[in-house]
């Protein structure tokens, strides 16, 4: 499969707008600017592209949401809060092909009208923010971006905006409040940010990964774009693939290939000769699955079919001998320390299940322990402001169901049974 | 009407007369007090009765083993009060600098309106309040009636220690602080009951 | 109007309304701890969640609106177990302190726990504890961040309401606080409405801390005795000692929220120097006596004296009735035309003032002044003198956006909500005032062809004005075009305009402009004493009877009757409430005047200046200790309730004036009624405008929050009066020299009159006077804060520490009234309303 967001990472120099070039870069833009914003978005629609960041929304559909009103301010923002645990994939992107992403942010403000745009960069990625800069500050120089880029009417300033280190603000609209300097915790919906987001005016908020694919869309046709994938999650896909594997690391395959080929074929196999044991499929709010669902194809349908989903794309491959238990206390420790702390279920709940599972995982469990954690599972879930509440509680609910006797033996004193 | 009586009759009732039967029988329970242990108790001038454990005296605040009060005035007593005989009064401890603890100002029982039902004693979220084996509240001054904060955070006559009740041997002391019955807890016969 | 079912029970609601609001107005309750009528919902708190038919989540009912056809059920198992289970979170972290927390027994944690709740608690591990003992963070405010249920109300009502913004949340998660910048002192107004909102222990009063349980206190309705808002707030005792006042949510104007003076400020009741017992005079000297001895005395005294020779002055800070008898007693009883209400405003002043700001015409809702596209804010510190109007105008223009232009000399909190801020020169209102009439007169000249009284622009320059009041003709074009784009235009008439005559007219003038420009005026006055406007209304005033009618003869104003008295024009003074030796007016010495009088009866609650040279002393009592009806600025009628018994032998007012009437008159029912209501229902008859103004609304609580209760309003008053016409309206300033300051005063946040000093915990809050300036000016003296300066005038000077002031225009001082030590009175010179002092490092 030919690569197209991957496909400069390996080359020499390859952040460097010379060599964006020299490996046909910017040539989507120049053809965009010919086509007019509505055939853009158009083009995005047909070609089925979902939203990289977890959810899957149709982008096309997101941009069509922007009102056509040219005397209305608009923003595209790019979310590159990448906080998921095991998600790593638009750092890479965006360290070694800041201009890809560039050059998806230039169509996109084109297509929906916004004259300005920003990245929200995760704070931590220092190395990320600064080459995301210098080629910004590249492409203003060349001209690429400021006032009527390429002779055209089409003016766009980018900024990069480094958040303060919480997860939430990957959320958008906690990334909005953020980016506006408020606190970042997440904002009520409705309003949409496709109506009403930054400053009150329209606001599209893209994925890394998303935007990256928008040049290809434009250069090699709908029709190509289509070829690759499953009918209703077309194109390429970058699986992080992380854990218990010979090699981890980023594998830009289309849509729809399964588990078990990503693990075996690509990624080599189990990292010692133990077993695979369980697998999360897309970032530590996913629940995770289990050797008998290894030939489940990876995309957003057949994952929400097994009750998982397909997330971000990271992939964590965990072999027989890890503790469940303990993987479970590890990632609503991390949910708790990030929940916001603007809803009641999510602020109090996260702590207290991340306090049993403490207990649970130093072999400190009291009886009925596992039916107290399902039932403020049940007391979080759809209650929460945001979806962060719900993926913390997905992700363990998954683990007991499928790992019940595990538990069990912890709050009974028996020690690791793993 | 069927008569009952019969020559048997008569001779059995004056064998028991000539025999004082009914009398013995009569007196067999009185007999039997006047060789077994006197109950009667020597108070006040020997003996006091010493309550059992569960009895509902007057009032007590307890303090912590350092001397700090454990009251803090939430007044659930005096709302728990079915006889409105506790006023509680709070306020700010003033031992401290600044922002100290809660503590009562006034604590007051009014032991002719109690009834000793307890209800203050459950309502206690601290286990300040507790009713003692305190029983001689007699008086004909009708002011002692009323205790006041200070003397019911003095220590018991009979401390909690003292497990079950009985009769303990005793002093009757006139001093001109008034009458006390002064019991020596260590010579304690237990009553069965 | 959409229509939506609530548990099978169909109602039709406005579009927009929050489910939340729906169901409550259609009776069913709701539990929600973040949401608050006036706050902007935030939605965090779930306890609101309910089941909407073809939604597969539970919605939260305080931030969604209804859509047409909406179906919802609040009742479900689904529902309840989420209640549970929300209100299980807010215990796992919750310190569960109740017995030594000062909300226990009216906590909302509790009560919903209680009604809501789960049976057994299930958390078992450690609490998070933010700290071990709880933090002061203001003077009237201490903390438990322990019990917070992170609703956030505090922090949105300090933003949204009071404009504030000192408090935020810190931390992220659980961790999460709701506090000052690191728990800080707070710099603020120590109005309280965290403490208030507060639906758990963590704001809290420090002054009312571990003083009693709510159910020991017995509570009544009152209003706030401060300014002349007109907040309604309940007053709790325990044992006769007032220990807090509160505001109560959807009661009254002002809702929850009240400012520092009307919240902590009710504690002067409780002063122990108050007056328990009649005073009368023997061999020189006041002397405690009965009712009757006293009564006797002034029976004595006063039928000896000539009625016309008899002065009266009575405090705006009575009720309408005391005030009714008063005035009743004064014309009929003694046959004394000579009555006043103010030791500080001129009768002349007065009277144009209530014809200018339309007062006659009846009551003009606040809500309606806030809700106009203009609201123009002037001759008033409003921030600082009336905190609820401030947040009344912040709340309304942020949801309705209402354009508000503050015209002040010293900048105010208003600021920060208002589209345009002008500072202009002190006493330069008026010039500012005609300037925009002139220029939306000339720019309109074609439309306003037959404008009636086209003379009153003769020899007025725009330029002139434009430097009298010290604004550029930017900011001048900037206020005309906000009129000139608005259907509504709200003017304030502050009581600057009392100070500086001068406005008055222009304010006349500008509000005919607008109207023959076609624009709806609303003019709202801005009062600083509780019952100024009834004090007028019930004709406690030289030249007018109850009821706005022209008096039948016209008597001698405060400042006359003193100077009389000095001149010995009158030979007796009845006072209540009033001081006017403390408080001493300009031009001749009070003291030297009334020593000249041969009797001087005082009804007053504290031992006063004038109370201790007077020969006989009634105690008098408190709102809270009598019965009656305050009109607050906006013409609205409110009734007030007794909560206690005055202390010692005082009286309400009413009965003594009663008491007093009866022993001066033989005939008999003269004055005589003791109770409020068969007074209130004289003054019913005797002034058409109270009419049908109706009571009992006033203490309901009302179910939609609905602060605006019109049936409390006054209607127009008939008859109408002509004011005696100002005789000049020349700026009365004295010309400023070099090194010299134009001195201003008027009232502070914490202070408005001699009440407030009594108030332990206001005279905490601020004990002295300061002399603010602007920050230019204090650095050309090379002074700084805190540092005392000398203040000198023509014959007074005082020393006093600096406060700069960051907006506040140049060559201005700012001296604030009635503190003990200083007379900023004795500055002002008879016919000086601007005098210009020397301000020295001291």
């Amino acid at each position: 499969m030919e690569k197209i967001l991957l496909k400069n990472i390996d080359k020499p120099e390859s952040h460097k707008i010379e060599s964006y070039i020299k490996n046909g870069g910017y040539n989507a833009v120049r053809e965009a600017l010919k086509l007019g914003p509505d055939d853009i978005i158009q083009r995005v629609k047909d070609s089925g592209i979902r939203g990289r960041g977890g959810a899957g929304f149709p982008t096309g559909l997101k941009w069509s949401f922007i009102p056509k009103d040219p005397t209305l301010d608009k923003y595209l923002c790019c979310n590159a809060d990448e906080g998921e645990p095991g998600t790593f994939k638009d750092r890479a992107i965006m360290d070694n092909d800041p201009h890809l992403l560039l050059e998806g942010m230039m169509i996109t403000s084109y297509a929906i009208g916004a004259a300005v745009g920003y990245i929200y960069i995760r704070g931590e990625f220092e190395f990320g923010a600064k080459r995301l800069e210098a080629a910004i500050d590249e492409a203003y120089r060349e001209g690429y971006l400021g006032k009527n880029i390429f002779g055209s009417e089409f003016s766009l300033d980018m900024y990069v905006h480094r958040g303060a280190g919480a997860y939430i603000c990957g959320e958008e609209t906690a990334l909005l409040e953020s980016l506006e300097g408020g606190r970042g915790q997440p904002r009520k919906k409705p309003p949409f940010p496709a109506l009403a987001g930054l400053y009150g005016k329209p606001t599209v908020i893209n994925n890394v990964e998303t935007l990256a694919c928008v040049p290809a869309i434009i250069e090699k046709g709908v029709e190509w774009f289509k070829s690759t994938g499953t009918e209703k999650s077309p194109g390429p896909k970058i699986f992080g693939v992380s854990g218990h594997v010979k090699k981890p690391g980023l594998y830009e395959l289309p849509m729809g290939t399964t588990l078990r080929e990503l693990i075996y074929e690509h990624c080599g196999g189990m990292r010692s000769d133990k077993p695979l044991k369980a697998v999360i499929p897309g970032g530590v709010s996913a629940p995770l699955l289990v050797p008998e669902d290894l030939d489940t194809t990876m995309d957003f349908e057949a994952m929400g079919a097994k009750g998982t989903m397909l997330g971000s794309g990271a992939v964590i491959v965990m072999e027989e001998g890890t503790c469940m238990v303990k993987v479970a206390y590890i990632t609503n420790r991390f949910f708790s320390h990030e929940s916001c702390g603007k809803c009641t279920p999510c602020r109090e709940g996260t702590i207290w299940i991340t306090k049993i599972l403490k207990r649970l995982e130093e072999d400190r469990g009291r009886p009925g322990d596992i039916d107290l954690l399902e039932e403020l599972c049940g007391n979080i879930f759809g209650r929460t402001f945001c979806p962060l509440g719900d993926g913390a509680v997905m992700a363990l609910r998954g683990a007991i169901t499928h790992f019940r006797d595990e538990f069990l033996n912890h709050a009974a004193h028996k020690g690791c049974t793993a | 009407m069927n008569c009952s009586c019969g020559v048997g009759k008569r001779i059995k009732d004056f064998v028991k007369s000539a025999l004082f039967l009914d009398f013995i029988k009569g007196m067999h329970v009185t007999l039997g007090y006047l060789f077994s242990k006197s109950i009667t108790i020597r108070y006040p001038d020997e003996e006091k009765w010493i309550p059992y454990q569960r009895f509902r005296g007057r009032h007590t605040l307890n303090m912590t083993s350092e001397g700090k009060e454990l009251c803090v005035a939430c007044e659930l007593c005096s709302k728990a009060c079915p006889t409105d005989c506790i006023t509680v009064i709070p306020m700010e401890d003033d031992t401290g600098i600044g922002i100290t603890d809660r503590v009562a100002k006034v604590w007051k029982v009014d032991l002719v309106r109690c009834l000793f039902c307890g209800y203050c004693e459950d309502a206690c979220p601290t286990r300040a309040v507790r009713l003692s084996r305190e029983y001689e509240l007699s008086t004909t001054d009708i002011s002692r009636t009323k205790f006041e904060k200070r003397e019911l955070l003095l220590p018991e006559s009979v401390p909690e220690q003292v497990h079950g009740g009985g009769i303990a041997k005793a002093k009757f002391v006139r001093s001109k602080d008034g009458i006390k019955i002064v019991a020596n807890l260590g010579k304690m016969k237990k009553m069965r009951w | 109007m959409a229509t939506v079912i609530i548990n099978g029970k169909t109602s039709s609601v406005k579009d927009g309304t929050l489910i939340l609001d729906a169901a409550r107005d259609a009776g069913v309750e709701i539990p929600t701890f973040c949401y608050q009528a006036d706050l902007m919902g935030v939605g965090s708190c779930r306890m609101c969640l309910v089941e909407i038919e073809g939604q597969k989540k539970l919605q939260p009912s305080c931030i969604t609106p209804v859509m047409d056809g909406m179906s919802i059920q609040t009742e479900t198992p689904q529902i309840l177990k989420a209640r549970q289970g929300v209100l299980e979170f807010f215990l796992s972290n919750h310190a569960l302190d109740c017995p030594v927390c000062d909300k226990g027994g009216e906590c909302e944690l509790q009560d919903m726990v209680y009604k809501h709740g789960p049976v057994e608690g299930r958390y078992a591990e450690s609490k998070h504890r933010f700290h071990e003992k709880d933090y002061i963070l203001s003077p009237v405010i201490v903390k438990n961040s322990n019990r917070c249920v992170q609703c956030l109300r505090c922090v949105r009502v300090c933003d949204e309401v009071v404009g504030r913004n000192v408090l935020a949340s810190l931390g992220r998660g659980h961790e999460q606080e709701e506090t000052s910048f690191l728990r800080s002192r707070l710099d603020c107004d120590h109005c309280g409405n965290c403490i208030e909102v507060c639906p758990v222990g963590c704001f809290m009063r420090l002054p009312y801390r571990y003083k009693s349980r709510p159910w020991d206190l017995k509570g009544t309705d009152t209003i706030c005795p401060y300014c002349a808002t007109g907040c309604r707030m309940v007053v709790e005792e325990r044992d006769g000692e007032a220990l807090r006042a509160r505001a109560q949510i959807g009661v009254g104007i002002n809702s929850e929220t009240l400012c520092a003076r009307g919240r902590f400020g009710f504690d002067f009741i409780n002063d122990p120097r108050r007056l328990t017992t009649p005073l009368v005079k023997k061999f020189g000297k006041l002397e405690p006596a009965t009712w009757s001895e006293a009564l006797d005395f002034i029976s004595e005294k006063l039928s000896g004296i000539e009625g016309e020779r008899i002065g009266g002055l009575a405090s705006p800070v009575l009720t309408n009735e005391e005030l009714y008898s008063f005035q009743k007693l004064m014309r009929s009883t003694l046959g004394s035309p000579n009555i006043d209400s103010s030791t500080r405003w001129d009768p002349v002043v007065v009277e144009n003032y209530i014809a200018a700001s339309a007062m006659t015409s009846g009551g003009l809702s606040v809500f309606d002044a806030a809700e106009a596209d203009t609201l123009f804010v002037a001759g008033t510190q409003l921030s600082d003198e009336n905190p609820i109007v401030d947040y009344i105008a912040r709340r309304i223009s942020a949801e309705r956006g209402t354009r508000i232009i503050v015209a002040s000399v010293r900048d105010m909190k208003l600021d920060s909500s208002a589209g345009l801020s002008i500072r202009h020169l002190p006493g330069g209102l008026g010039a500012l005032m005609k300037a925009a009439a002139l220029s939306l007169y000339e720019s309109k000249k074609d439309k306003l062809q037959g404008f009636a009284g086209v003379e009153r622009f003769e020899g007025l320059s725009a330029d002139v004005l434009l430097g009298e009041a010290g604004v550029s003709s930017d900011e001048l074009a900037a206020i005309t075009k906000r009129f000139e784009t608005s259907a509504t235009v709200a003017l304030t008439a502050g009581t600057d305009l009392l100070r500086q005559s001068c406005g008055i007219l222009a304010l006349g003038l500008l509000s005919d402009v607008l109207k023959a420009l076609g624009k709806e005026v609303l003019i709202l006055p801005i009062l600083d004493r509780a019952n100024q406007r009834g004090a007028w209304e019930m004709g406690v005033l030289p030249g007018l009877a109850p009821g706005y009618r022209t008096a039948s003869k016209r008597g001698l104003g405060t400042k006359e009757m003193i100077e009389a008295a000095a001149a010995g024009g009158i030979d007796a003074m009845y006072v209540i409430g009033e001081d006017p030796v403390g408080e001493n007016p300009s031009g001749v010495s009070a003291f030297d005047a009334l020593s000249k009088l041969s009797f001087i009866l005082v009804q007053d609650t504290f031992l006063t200046d004038t109370a201790a040279m007077a020969d006989c002393v009634l105690p008098g009592a408190f709102p809270a200790e009598k019965d009656g009806t305050f009109t607050n600025q906006e013409g609205r009628v409110q009734a007030m309730r007794r909560l206690k018994a005055p202390p010692g032998d005082a009286r309400a007012y009413l009965a003594i004036i009663a008491s007093v009437s009866g022993v001066l008159s033989s005939t008999t029912g003269v004055c005589t009624k003791t109770n409020s209501m068969q007074v209130f229902n004289e003054i019913r008859k005797e002034a058409p405008a109270y009419a049908g103004v109706s009571l009992e609304f006033n203490n309901r609580k009302n179910k939609l929050n609905k602060l605006d209760n019109r049936e409390a309003l006054a209607g127009a008053s008939e008859g109408g009066f002509t004011p005696v016409a100002m005789t000049s309206c020349a700026p009365a300033a004295e010309q400023r020299g070099e090194g010299e300051f134009y001195l201003i005063t008027g009232n502070t946040l914490f202070h408005s009159g001699r009440l407030s000093h009594s108030s332990p915990t206001l005279t905490g809050l601020q004990k002295g006077a300061a002399l603010e300036l602007s920050e230019a000016d204090a650095s050309a003296l090379g002074l700084s804060s805190g540092e005392e300066a000398r203040v000198q005038g023509n014959d007074y000077e005082v020393t006093l520490p600096v406060r700069l002031r960051k907006g506040m225009r140049d060559g201005v001082v700012y001296i604030p009234e009635f503190f003990p030590g200083v007379s900023v009175e004795r500055f002002f010179t008879t016919g000086v309303s601007l005098p210009v002092v020397k301000v020295k490092k001291s």
